[in-house]
């Protein structure tokens, strides 16, 4: 159960993949280190989706892609009232999806 | 290369199935082979294309089940499984075979029977498509993808719903006129948009889209048979030549790529198409695009090079892309209105085209058509099938 994410920094060239990839998309290096994803940025886009997955049991989710500081973007789930592209949010880690054995933590986004 | 000639298309009209799995596809199989009409030529390959077959009705190995039913024996059979691009993958895959000197005539089958489960299951095994760690753990649905994809396009472009709503009656207005397509329901920008009712009649699916920016979930099946020169002229086929395929992929994550409203795969795939067709954006007459979502009608439109950038929406406003207008774009009722069972997508496009460029298209024939463009989207725009087909003047 991890109540961190990591984003993967490329040993050889120093770029930031998030996801994982097992080649560098910049220099084709080959090592990664993993690197934790936290901090603050700017809403890029965001939704309200009434079209959910299974394992909901809510009526809708907000999901939002956020540009961090650095320029790395990460999807999450937006944790605010008033969303608005370009507002900015810090990252957190919770709960994002409770299958029925065990919990899934990943990135939630709340108003800086 | 061996050219590559469509000489047979046919498919189940889509919506719900009242057949089982391999019946749907062997009834839009027959019909492609009797608009074929090979007389004693064997069919050397089958392929098929679908996507969940395996989780939604609990049977694998379709291709070879398809094969038994239709007593093609001893057929070479495949099935293609690339998400919501199988169906046009599955017609490369044809192609390559004939092509390449492997196969003479190919029969190539798409099928879906998605609401064999429930809706909320439905949307899972799309989702099941996004990346696994970094998307579908949020929750992420294809509706919230596009959804995240729209605000962002139409902010940058200066799209507003009712171009959105544009592109929905359009593509109704025309399913009206297919018999094959899932529905028959004129909608209106008072009913979708305007009227204080449109609130209740089209409510929110993922914001800004709302449920007439969505294609339904559908059942259906459809095949193309395609063959060699000898084989066309031989049974006296309307020349429709697969003119040029380009495929491409990008980022599984969407966040990942430089800019998310850049459709780079639908970019890449239709010049590589277009290419080896020989031909420009400007020389189509009649195009279907992968209209799962209204925005990406307009969003691949700009891609594929009918249209400039943020240009798009605007030509809608004009009706140039209706029916009678300069491109008609799905003239079919689109995946919005036509309906989207995922793994016969991409050949239900090529069965249009291919009518179209017959000149069998009934009611909603465009005028003159001599080359057309399909555009097969998949996963969230992350590997895209373009094809280009030409009638050849005899």
């Amino acid at each position: 159960m991890s109540e961190k994410v990591y984003a993967f920094r490329c040993t050889t060239c120093g770029a930031v993949s998030y996801p994982k990839h097992m080649i560098c998309p910049k220099c084709r290096g080959e090592a990664f280190e993993p690197v934790e994803v936290a901090g603050e940025g700017a809403v890029l886009t965001y939704t309200d989706v009434y079209a959910l997955a299974v394992d909901y049991e809510t009526r809708y989710l907000r999901l939002a892609i956020v540009e961090l500081d650095g320029g790395m973007r990460v999807t999450g789930q937006l944790l605010d009232e008033h969303p608005r592209v370009g507002k900015r949010v810090r990252t957190t880690v919770g709960v994002v999806r409770e299958p029925a054995d065990k919990p899934i933590y990943g990135l939630q986004f709340v108003p800086a | 290369m061996r050219p590559v000639y469509i000489v047979g298309a046919g498919m189940t009209r889509f919506g719900r199935s009242e057949w089982p799995l391999v019946d749907l596809a062997a009834t839009a199989s027959l019909a492609a082979l009797h608009h074929a009409n090979l007389g004693k030529i064997p069919v050397d390959a089958v392929v098929v294309a679908n996507m969940g077959a395996g989780r939604v009705n609990r049977q694998t190995a379709i291709a070879s089940a398809l094969v038994d039913r239709l007593s093609l024996w001893p057929a070479a059979a495949e099935s293609v499984e690339n998400g919501p691009a199988s169906g046009a993958s599955a017609v490369k895959v044809g192609y390559q075979a004939i092509a390449s000197g492997m196969a003479d005539v190919v029969l190539v089958t798409g099928v879906e029977m998605m609401r064999a489960v429930d809706g909320l299951e439905a949307t899972d095994f799309v989702a099941s498509l996004s990346h696994p760690e970094v998307e579908y753990i949020y929750g992420v649905t294809l509706p919230s993808l596009a959804g995240l994809f729209a605000r962002l396009f139409m902010e940058r472009h200066g799209v507003e719903r009712r171009h959105l709503a544009l592109v929905a009656i359009k593509n109704h207005d025309n399913a009206m006129k297919n018999p094959y397509a899932h529905i028959h329901q004129p909608v209106t920008m008072e009913g979708i948009l305007t009227s204080p009712e449109a609130v209740v009649n089209n409510p929110p699916i993922a914001e800004p889209l709302h449920m007439f920016d969505c294609c339904p979930v559908s059942d259906g099946a459809a095949a193309v048979v395609l063959a060699t020169q000898e084989v066309a002229a031989k049974i006296g086929a309307p020349r429709v030549l697969v003119a040029g395929i380009g495929q491409a992929t990008d980022t599984h994550a969407v966040h990942e790529r430089q800019d998310p409203t850049d459709l780079k795969a639908v970019r890449l795939a239709s010049a590589a198409a277009f290419e080896r067709a020989g031909l420009k954006p400007s020389d189509i007459d009649v195009a279907e695009l992968h209209d799962a979502f209204t925005i990406l009608e307009i969003a691949e439109s700009e891609a594929a090079g009918f249209f400039k950038p943020g240009q798009a929406h605007k030509a809608i406003e004009r009706g140039e892309t209706q029916l009678t207008g300069k491109l008609p774009i799905n003239p079919s009722g689109g995946l919005k209105a036509k309906g989207h069972p995922v793994g016969a997508t991409g050949v239900a496009q090529i069965v249009e085209l291919a009518w179209q460029l017959r000149g069998e298209a009934g009611g909603r024939q465009v005028a003159k058509a001599k080359a057309a463009y399909a555009c097969n989207f998949g996963g969230f725009g992350n590997n895209v099938v373009a094809t280009v087909l030409r009638k050849e003047e005899r």
